[in-house]
Formats: C-alpha cells, structure tokens, sequence
C-alpha cells in the first residue's frame, strides 16, 4: 500500500510539473491583463506537436524543440493582434473576453486536428536511459528534463519579476494600470508580451511531456482545464501559487486516479476548483481578489 | 417602431413557426426532418441560455450538464422502471432544475471570470460522473430507451421535429412574457450592476436563482426529448464542448434576444452539416493542386466555429437579431 501511494505520489509530481507550467502562463496573463486565457492549454499542443512531428521528420531534438516553443510564442503573438487587441480596442466586457479566448482554443484545437490528425505522434525520452528508481517508485528517464524545466521558467519569472527594470514596470502596471501608464508605462505592449510568453512557456511543458504522453491535437483540452484549476487553487494572482497549484493537483489527481478509478481523475480537479471558488476565491497564495 | 412589434408579437410568430415545420417534414426528406428536430432541441436550451447570460448579465459554461442531466433522469426513469417518456420529460425537467436549484446556493455566489470557471468545472464534473457511475451505464451509456407514442401512434422522426418546435413556442410564449414584464426589466437592472438594482428592491440573489433554474429546467425537457428520440445516450453527448456550441448559439443569435436562439441555433447546426459534407470535397479539390495539403479529420468543424465566435464577438458583439430586438425591454438598450 505504502509502495503504490509512493508511486501515485511520484507520477503526481511529473503531471503538476507540467500543469504548473501550463497554469504559470494562465497567470501571467491574468495578471497582465486581467484576462481568463482559455486557449493556454492549446499552446502547450501546439509545441507538442510540432516538436513531435518535427522530429518524427527526422530533424535533430534541439531545433524540433526550438520549433515547438517558437511556434507557440508565434501563434500567442497571433492570437492577441487578431483576436484580444481588436476585443480590447473595443471595450469589450470581461465576459466577451471569456468568449473570446474560449473561440481561440476551440479554433486552435481545430486547427491542430486540420494540421496532424487524429493519430498520436510519440518521441523518444530526449536522454537515453533506463526508469529512474526511488526508493520503491519509478520515474520515466524524461522526468529530470520536465523537473528541470519547471526549475528554469519558475527561476527565470522570479528573477525577471523581482530585479528587472521591465518586470518592476510590470509590477507596477499590474498594481495600478491608470497611474503605470501616466509615467510613460506601455500597458499595450506588456499585455502583447504576456500572451507571448504565455504561449512560449506552454509550448516549453508541451515539448516537454510530449515523450511521457505522446501528443495528441487535443491534448490541450485536458491540459488547459488542468491549468486552470492548479492556477485558481495557488491563487490567480501568484506565481509560486501556480507552480503549488500544480503539483498539489498533479498529485491528487493521481491519488484519485489510483485509490478510486482513472476516470476520476479529471473529476477530483473540477471539484477541487468549485470547493476553492467558493471557500477560498484567492486560492492557496494568492491574496484577496483584485478582481471582481 | 416594426423592429418593436415584431419584438412583441414573440408567441404567434412561434406558433407559426410550429405550422410552417408541421409542412417542412412532410415534404423534405427525413434527414432534413432530424435536423430540424435537433435544431428544436438546441434553441429550447439557448432560450433559456439568453435569459440567463443576456438579461441576467451571467455566464454559464456548463449548460449542457444540466441537458445531460434531463437525458438521463428521463432514461434512467423510463428503461428501469417503465414510466412512460410524458412523465419522464417532466422528471428530466425538474430533475435539472433541482439540480440547479441546489448548486446556485454555489455557483451563483461567484461572478464573471470566477462563475465562468465554476459553471465549466460543474459541467465538466457532471460529465465525470456520468462516465465513471456504473449505475447510469457508465462509457456506454443507456440504450433502449422508449420513443414517445399518443396512443397506438408512435413518435416517427417527423412527430419529432413537430412536437421540438411545439416546445419550442411554448418556451418561447412563456420567456417573451416573462422578459417583458418588470419580472423582465429587474433582470435587466441586475444586468446593468447588481448593487444599483439591491438599492431599487430588486433582490438579485433570488432573481438570479429563478433564471437560472428555469434555464436548467429547459436544458432538462429537451434532454428529455433528445434521449427518446435517439433512443441512445452516453456521456460524450453532453461535455464541455456542447457547451461551448451553446454558447457559440446565444452568440450568434445574439444574448439578449429571444428570437436568436432559433437563429443561433439554426446556424450553428446548419453550418456544421455544410461543412461536414462541403469541406472535405472542397479540400480534395484543392489537394488535387497543393499535394500536400491537409485533410479534414473528425469534427473539424470546430476550428470554423472558433473563428466564428471570435469574429461575431469584435464585429457583431449584439449578435445577428441584436438590433431588430432592441426594442424588446421597453426603454433598455443592450
């Protein structure tokens, strides 16, 4: 018994990894620009599968990979200057906004079925390497490249954030945008940024999980509503929020999935998310709503 | 003002309607007859969709539980214990409507951003449930249910079509009088700021309930409907993106409107039977030229609607019947 909560415990961790990710980018943007991206998740697909194509075509790890990522801040960069900007000019509702971003995601989940297909493409474990063993779990030999990734993106965010003249700026126009933009603060531009970044960092999990899941079009469905939930549980306005966020789903997600039955894995999360809606709308880290 | 009567004259134009679709299915063939029942169906909940998201000023991205929810009261009811699908709908009904009911004490607590994301984990946990609770049949789903019959006359595909849209006017007699009454413009209020309504006396907690119940209770009759008349149900039926398509309806249409979710409804179901049939051939044309272009897979179709949405949203936010029914709530404009 000991032995299979271990385990259930270790998978956890490799999926919160990823939903940390994905829910780093969810709140980027929320913070930016106070919009709920439902599309986050689809830049994760995106990255997955052109990395995953790319390399089924025969090219090396590091330019598929590279493909991936720039592939997804490509198509985050698209998504605000089609579809955010034009809303935003107009002075859409928060609502609309909601509706908008969903309109993305069912689009980009369409596109990606256009492009790849309904198959599963599958990528090898980028180090060659046998299951790792601790104490009595296992961990996939792709795991330190997932692990490992969380560390960078979290570290690079806190780093920007906390002593770049940029990320003080931003700081500063996610604190008070009307007073930020009197002193020359570009609220535009850093809102077109978020999605990028959003995007690319999504991009980055999906390049990376793709080995553990093998890439679907819509496997970003699942990851975003995922995303999501890890990000309103840390607190929508914190990022070390999403990345607890993240692991504490991963791991109760699997707990669930081992101890009832997998299907209710997807479930422990949306209960999960309606219990913290309601008893603690700021989530785990998050302070009191900035937001209505 | 015509845009203002035709507005007001929501229950014969219905009930014309039923006449006009009573004509239809005896004269196209029977496919076109399933069509136009499962457009019935789709408008019956994007009605009650519009009243909660368009005058309420709420969202709701988890509508199709609560259709999900009358399928399968209504075919739990009528295989296990042999009640007949009259009553069943009805049980379907208010089946989605408890259901509501008792997670608006929830759900309603939230707004906007937040009630967006609770009303999509709700619906995605109803999905759950019915796909992994062996009692509802879990994956497979329910077969076998009894189709409605009047006496010896047994519901054809055509009585289906019929009875949706006989529905539907009814539906539709029932909300435009509740729309246009002050039941109707303290919806609106709640809509334009919830607090300045609280300082008119219009309690916006409750009011809010009641739509929300009311639009559930919709979601149920036409479940209802749907599991007689496809006498099947699973689980994939009723997930997270019949929502988002009922969402897309009430958007197209236009969300405070009445009239739109006919229009909403008929759009999105015709659009996805075009292109169903139209895309493929067209992309086989084009592969003939640009060998390597890619094939159409599966419901492909989303990718159209997503564009859709987005583009109704920045050019047309009122939606296609937003401007004829301005005049709808006297004195407010949307």
């Amino acid at each position: 018994m000991i032995e299979a909560l271990w385990q259930y415990l270790l998978a956890g961790l490799i999926v919160g990894a990823i939903y940390a990710l994905v829910a780093a980018g969810f709140v980027l943007i929320y913070q930016v620009t106070g919009i709920i991206n439902f599309a986050q998740g689809e830049f994760a697909m995106i990255g997955a599968m052109t990395t995953a194509s790319f390399v089924q075509t025969g090219q090396s790890l590091p330019l598929a990979a590279a493909s991936g990522v720039l592939a997804a801040a490509a198509i985050g960069a698209l998504c605000y200057a089609l579809a955010i900007r034009p809303a935003r000019s107009r002075k859409a509702s928060s609502v609309t906004m909601i509706f908008i971003t969903l309109g993305l995601d069912v689009a980009l989940r369409g596109a990606g079925l256009f492009i790849w297909g309904t198959n599963p493409i599958s990528v090898d474990a980028f180090s060659k390497g046998t299951a790792i063993h601790i104490g009595s779990g296992v961990l996939s030999p792709q795991s330190p490249w997932v692990f490992g990734t969380d560390l960078l993106v979290f570290a690079a965010l806190y780093a920007f954030f906390r002593y770049s003249y940029t990320g003080i700026a931003v700081r500063a126009a996610v604190a008070n945008p009307p007073i930020a933009s009197t002193f020359g603060i570009p609220l535009g531009r850093f809102a077109f940024w978020s999605f990028v970044v959003a995007a690319a960092i999504g991009g980055l999990g999906g390049v990376v999980i793709v080995p553990i899941t093998s890439g679907t079009y819509d496997m970003g469905l699942a990851l975003g509503l995922a995303g999501f939930v890890a990000a309103v549980l840390g607190g929508l306005d914190s990022l070390p929020g999403a990345a607890l966020g993240g692991f504490v789903l991963g791991i109760l997600e699997k707990l669930a999935g081992g101890l009832i039955a997998t299907g209710w894995e997807q479930g422990v999360g949306f209960l999960i998310l309606v219990l913290v809606l309601v008893l603690r709308p700021q989530g785990l880290l998050g302070r009191a709503a900035r937001r209505a | 003002m015509p845009s203002a009567r035709f507005a007001s004259a929501h229950t014969p134009i219905a009930f014309a309607l039923v006449a006009v679709v009573a004509i239809v299915v005896f004269i196209v063939p029977s496919a076109y007859a399933g069509l136009l029942t499962v457009i019935g169906l789709y408008s019956l909940i994007t009605l009650g969709l519009n009243v909660f998201m368009g005058y309420t000023g709420q969202v709701s991205l988890g509508q199709a539980a609560f259709y999900g929810i009358g399928a399968y009261a209504a075919a739990l009811l009528s295989t296990r214990l042999g009640i007949s699908p009259w009553f069943a709908m009805l049980a379907g009904a208010s089946a989605a409507a408890t259901v509501a009911y008792a997670l608006s004490f929830v759900v309603l607590r939230l707004r906007e951003n937040l009630l967006a994301l609770g009303t999509l984990a709700l619906g995605i946990v109803v999905a759950v449930i019915f796909a992994n609770w062996e009692f509802v049949g879990g994956t497979s789903g329910i077969k076998g249910i009894p189709g409605f019959a009047i006496g010896r006359f047994t519901f054809d595909v055509r009585a289906y079509a019929i009875f949706a849209w006989l529905l539907v006017a009814c539906a539709m007699f029932f909300v435009a009088n509740i729309v246009r009454s002050s039941y109707g413009r303290a919806l609106v209020a709640i809509a334009a700021g919830e607090l300045g309504a609280q300082t008119l006396g219009v309690s916006g907690e409750r009011l809010k309930r009641q739509i929300f119940v009311l639009s559930a209770a919709l979601a149920g009759i036409a479940g209802a409907v749907y599991a007689s008349y496809v006498s099947y149900i699973d689980p994939s039926s009723f997930g997270f993106l019949l929502s988002v398509q009922l969402v897309l309806m009430s958007v197209i249409g236009g969300l405070r409107t009445l009239w739109g979710a006919i229009v909403g409804a008929t759009v999105v179901v015709g659009l996805s039977h075009i292109l169903q049939s139209a895309i493929p051939a067209l992309i086989a044309q084009v592969q003939k030229i640009v060998p390597w272009f890619p094939s159409a897979h599966g419901d492909f179709e989303s990718f159209f609607f997503g564009v859709l949405l987005i583009a109704m949203l920045i050019l047309v936010p009122r939606g296609i019947m937003g401007r004829a029914e301005s005049g709808a709530v006297a004195g407010v404009r949307a």
